[in-house]
């Protein structure tokens, strides 16, 4: 069923759009978006792999030089987009639910946007058009801005404006880099430009394909939230709702995957590029984890931790080893679902206390003991302890730095994950265990259940993961050595 | 008492990043060890030289431990970098663009 393929992004796309339009029907809107949320996980799940060409343009033979040309928009799925696109589709559902059982009276746009960004990162996950990923990586950013100023905190319509001043510098300086491949090879599709750079018929050395690298891996550094745009991105997180900057944290991850793949597939014959890499994930490592250890709002605590958990991810693609990029594959999908969870139960915090400065907070395990629990289980998770998902990916992220000949990178990796603990020891201490300042009331205030339902499926994934780690490792690697 | 005297005006110093508020232990804690963090992981970073060279990575490592040893505390100057200004994000940004063009149009096929 690969018509199945397309529908990943064409049925929230037009989710988004009916809803917009029709969304002074509060019940009716209420009940579709609902049941288009349910069918996101479902199809990824039901859908076989395979190829899509938009518009049946199939790949032609060039006889005379025996090189296959890719005329169609194509959108290709395997074992990485299913359990991707089935992870944010569940996320984008826990998510609308939530929203949905939080306010009588819904807002279309605002579910306009969470589907609109559900489609757009769906999109960038299955093209194998860069252009085509450019397109939607725009839509992105703007369902992202809208996410953010749509969020009754104080100065999310600033942070919001500031994002979208970062990104007009960001996104078109990617533009012209997708703009100079374009002129070299001829082509906006990847299989197409990596097959030209591999066969030689363009001069990786050359200085136009080194600045198109350059350009790309910007506007890859914006996308993503690497320094020096970690501080926009924890800023942005901190202003939306909680359950939008669970899911915005998502689209990023995802953002990040997916670009960066699509350079690796066309840069990777450079070692520079690898380095570039390496040592924007270090950076973002140390600047996430040391700016969280001096939060005291822990909605950007939890924002920067999230900043420095993606130089994880970049760690294990810039080592570019088949262990390695597998390693950081399956860091991002637990980075999705483990900073997800955090953010929703930080979220439900803020929901019962109304209070977002952790020097103002303590004795909450007495009044919430199931979102204390999980938190800490999430927090555990994010740290690395095993037996939780984290560990795993990270462990063999670990290893991976280790067999490549970087033992100060798994030290450092290590060190990492131990500041991330002392982050979570000292927040659950000062939130959970401390006792309760007088002037906080707690009395009545209740956590909503759609919100303790959330975490806890949230919380069986990560254990799940944690427990057998090859229900998504084996075919992540299968995927990783098709392109390498 | 030197030493001790400057370590606790580091922090001392750590007052002013939770300003306006109280001062926890926990607050004091978490600067403490971010500062520490900090000069250890660049550090341990900058020993990634030695693929390049083995010289060069004991230089700049004793370089930077000295450099970052003498200025410490870091972090209040760290967080003061990265706070939420457009300007300062903005300038970082266009550093950043300037320096991967610069060593990619240069450098980027030597190595």
């Amino acid at each position: 069923m690969n018509e199945l393929i397309p529908l990943m992004v064409i049925v929230p796309l037009m989710a988004a759009l009916l809803i917009s339009a029709f969304s002074r029907f509060n019940t009716a809107t209420k009940v579709f978006a609902f049941v288009v949320a349910i069918c996101l996980p479902i199809i990824p799940i039901a859908s076989n792999y395979g190829l899509h060409y938009f518009g049946g343009y199939a790949p032609m033979l060039d006889n005379v030089t025996s090189v296959m040309y890719h005329p169609a928009i194509t959108y290709s799925f395997t074992f990485l987009q299913q359990i991707f696109i089935a992870m944010i589709g569940l996320l984008t559902f826990l998510v609308v639910f939530v929203y949905l059982t939080k306010y009588r009276k819904v807002s279309g746009p605002y579910l306009f946007l969470l589907f609109l960004g559900t489609a757009a990162v769906t999109a960038m996950l299955l093209t194998d058009d860069i252009f085509h990923m450019f397109v939607f990586f725009e839509i992105l950013a703007l369902a992202q801005v809208g996410i953010v100023a749509a969020s009754s905190i104080d100065y999310s319509y600033e942070m919001a404006l500031k994002y979208m001043v970062l990104g007009s510098i960001g996104s078109p300086i990617m533009l012209l880099g997708i703009g100079f491949l374009l002129a070299l090879t001829g082509s906006v599709n990847v299989t197409d430009i990596a097959a030209a750079v591999h066969n030689g018929l363009v001069d990786a050395t050359s200085p136009v394909f080194l600045m198109s690298l350059g350009l790309i891996f910007f506007g890859w550094l914006y996308a993503s939230g690497l320094p020096p745009f970690h501080t926009i991105k924890s800023g942005i997180y901190s202003k939306a709702e909680p359950h939008g900057a669970a899911l915005l944290q998502s689209f990023t991850v995802i953002s990040m995957i997916s670009i960066v793949l699509i350079m690796f597939r066309i840069y990777a014959t450079l070692p520079i590029f690898e380095v570039l890499i390496v040592f924007f994930s270090i950076l973002a490592m140390i600047l996430g984890v040391s700016l969280a250890l001096t939060q005291t709002d822990f909605r950007r605590m939890i924002g920067f931790l999230a900043v420095g958990e993606l130089g994880f991810i970049g760690l294990g693609i810039g080592l570019g080893t088949n262990f390695s990029i597998t390693a950081g594959l399956f860091q991002a999908l637990n980075e999705i679902i483990i900073t997800a969870l955090l953010f929703i139960g930080f979220g439900a915090i803020v929901e019962a206390t109304n209070e977002v400065d952790t020097r103002k907070l303590g004795g909450l395990l007495a009044y919430h003991p199931k979102v204390s629990i999980m938190l800490l289980i999430a927090g555990l998770a994010m740290a690395g302890v095993p037996p939780l998902s984290g560990f795993q990916s990270k462990l063999m992220l670990v290893q991976a730095s280790l067999s490549c000949g970087f033992p100060e990178i798994s030290i450092l990796a290590i060190m990492v994950s131990i500041a991330t603990f002392v982050v979570f020891v000292k927040t659950f201490y000062t939130m959970f265990l401390k006792p309760k300042p007088n002037d906080l009331d707690l009395e009545g205030k209740e956590v909503p259940r759609a919100m303790i339902f959330t975490m806890a499926i949230l919380l069986i994934i990560v254990v799940l993961f944690g427990v057998y780690p090859d229900l998504v490792t084996s075919g992540i690697s299968n995927f990783v050595g098709g392109i390498l | 008492m030197k030493l001790y005297d400057q370590i606790f005006n580091v922090v001392k110093q750590f007052r002013k990043l939770f300003s306006p508020g109280p001062v926890t232990n926990a607050d004091v804690s978490g600067s403490i060890t971010a500062e520490i963090f900090l000069i250890v992981s660049l550090v341990l970073a900058v020993i990634l030289l030695r693929h390049v060279s083995v010289l060069l990575a004991g230089l700049a490592t004793l370089v930077v431990a000295i450099v970052l040893i003498t200025n410490i505390p870091l972090i209040p100057k760290f967080k003061i970098e990265q706070e939420d200004s457009l300007e300062k994000m903005l300038f970082y940004a266009v550093v950043t663009l300037s320096i991967i063009i610069a060593f990619l149009y240069w450098g980027g096929n030597l190595v």
